[in-house]
């Protein structure tokens, strides 16, 4: 019934859904879903959040989004800029709440992989780089993986190289900070005793059936699975205002 | 105060073959290209490029043939995809790859600035990105003398030389930055020799009438270029917005195997004002 609305729209309006109100919230570069979805949420349920700019901008009032996720004009309006080391020592201060991070593999204990593929001396393909993975994903209280692209090539039993630390690769203390893994086909948690990825809702005009053919492990669905809640036409408009060129499709070709 | 205003083409002297060097600003935000560009043009060789977010200032770098080394916390062109240049070489064996994390850059960077050693930092912990830091030396777990905690020692970074690119400076190099500042800052006060191009000279007088503007005071800065337009295509805050056209044409270049052409095109026939 929802078949309607496209995948980032989806996407964007589940990502929106895990910053609540008062958070403190930041994103990176390469980040048009992040960027976006910060912008619903802050538009509807979370009124009230501190939203820090990758391009500095402290709750800047963005008007629409651009290729670069540091484009100066995503300050616009801002009331401060901040600059990336001061999010960081907040971040080391436990007080940024949530932070958007990419991944080219993510595996059923939530390590990702935005490094290597093959040998790192020699790569088979040389990835971006993790840009803060490394740093922020045990450290902050949530991270919310991305990937648009969801297949068993990209969900795999193990990385080939961790970049960003899943439960298996965290102190004790670390396991406490949670992790979300949002793709174009559902929402991912590791919401039990043994911390390993199970289903927590599928999209809209998607399956569990589909989530699972499309993961290169097994993976459950959680007793509590539902369908992902479908962005209204509001929210949809406001996306698509934001974001006139269709830049939040480029991850998706 | 000294006079430090020089040209391109002699602030390009302060960078020698196998230095360590850094780029002001981010992605495609104020990275230096003019200067970027006159590097390529004088051959420099084996350079040890380090920042946390690079884009086509380091991509160029490595096209013509600069470059030995990278350590960068993510090297890509944003939504356009990945640094071609970067990622062919680094395949092939070229040039020599040390990823980093932003977070152990930066604080390099601000030890170097603090005239510390090393300065520790959370997280990390578990990546693998940590045991290759290890083996390379640039960072370590150590245990905080009062908590016990563990943390990562990082080493300073201190980079021959940083260049940077920004709004307004005077000829003694008392520099202004609008906007984001990014690291510029740090890293200029991290690095021996600091050169800062810039979009429009001003008078001493005006910089006198609003200490608080300036970033850099001149005792920092070692050389001043004016260099209008000297971002692109990269973005100028209150000057000029990136020319995304023009980046996918690089992109296009290197991807049809033109990037020579977009070398002779671009970069070896002299900048024109």
């Amino acid at each position: 019934m929802n078949a309607s609305i496209e995948s980032p729209e989806l996407m964007i309006y589940a990502m929106a859904a895990e910053i609540e109100n008062h958070n403190t919230v930041l994103h990176g570069v390469s980040s048009p879903l992040p960027v976006l979805a910060m912008s619903v949420a802050r538009q509807t349920h979370a009124p009230d959040m501190a939203y820090i700019s990758g391009a500095e901008g402290v709750d800047p009032e963005i008007d629409r989004i651009y290729p670069s996720s540091f484009d100066p004009r995503l300050n616009r309006n801002a009331v401060a800029y901040f600059g990336l080391h001061e999010a960081f020592d907040l971040a080391q201060r436990g007080e940024l709440n949530v932070m958007f991070l990419g991944a080219a593999q993510v595996d059923r204990r939530g390590n990702t992989n935005l490094s290597v593929i093959g040998d790192v001396e020699r790569p088979k393909v040389q990835l971006p780089g993790g840009a803060a993975s490394a740093f922020l994903m045990p450290i902050t209280p949530k991270v919310v993986i991305w990937v648009t692209r969801q297949s068993s090539r990209v969900f795999v039993k193990e990385v080939d190289f961790v970049t960003g630390q899943g439960y298996d690769h965290r102190s004790e203390e670390h396991k406490k900070n949670e992790i979300v893994v949002i793709s174009n086909l559902g929402v991912m948690n590791f919401k039990n005793p043994d911390r390993v990825m199970q289903i927590q809702s599928y999209h809209p005009g998607h399956s569990v059936e589909e989530i699972r053919e499309n993961t290169g492990f097994d993976i459950q669905a959680a007793p509590d699975v539902k369908e992902t809640p479908a962005p209204g036409r509001q929210v949809v408009d406001l996306i698509h205002r934001l974001d006139p060129d269709g830049v939040r499709r480029s991850e998706f070709r | 105060m000294k006079r430090v205003l020089t040209s391109l083409e002699e602030a390009a002297a302060f960078v020698s073959d196998g230095d360590l060097i850094t780029f002001g600003g981010a992605t495609f935000s104020r990275a230096p290209m003019a200067f970027v560009r006159e590097l390529a043009r004088q051959k420099k060789k084996d350079l040890n490029l380090i920042d946390r977010e690079p884009a086509m200032d380091f991509d160029l770098l490595i096209g013509a043939g600069c470059v030995a080394k990278v350590r960068s916390g993510m090297l890509a062109f944003e939504v356009f995809g990945m640094a071609p240049n970067f990622r062919k070489k680094s395949e092939s064996g070229e040039i020599i790859t040390k990823e980093g994390a932003c977070q152990p850059i930066i604080a390099g960077f601000r030890a170097a600035a603090m005239g510390l050693p090393s300065i520790p930092v959370k997280g990390m912990l578990g990546s693998d990105l940590l045991t290759i830091s290890e083996v390379v030396g640039s960072q370590k777990q150590i245990e905080d003398p009062f908590t016990g905690e563990t943390m990562i020692a990082v080493r300073a970074i201190e980079p021959d030389v940083a260049i940077i690119y920004a709004q307004k400076a005077d000829e003694f190099g008392n520099v202004r930055i609008e906007g984001p500042f990014y690291e510029d800052v740090i890293k200029a006060k991290a690095a021996r020799k600091v050169v800062v191009t810039v979009e429009e000279l001003i008078p001493n007088s005006e910089i006198r009438k609003m200490p608080e503007a300036t970033t850099l005071p001149h005792f920092i800065v070692d050389a001043v270029v004016e260099a209008p337009r000297g971002a692109y295509p990269c973005s100028c805050f209150n000057y000029y917005e990136p020319d995304y056209d023009h980046i996918k044409e690089y992109l296009k270049a290197a991807a049809a195997d033109r990037f020579d052409q977009y070398l002779d095109e671009y970069v070896y026939r002299r900048e024109s004002a």
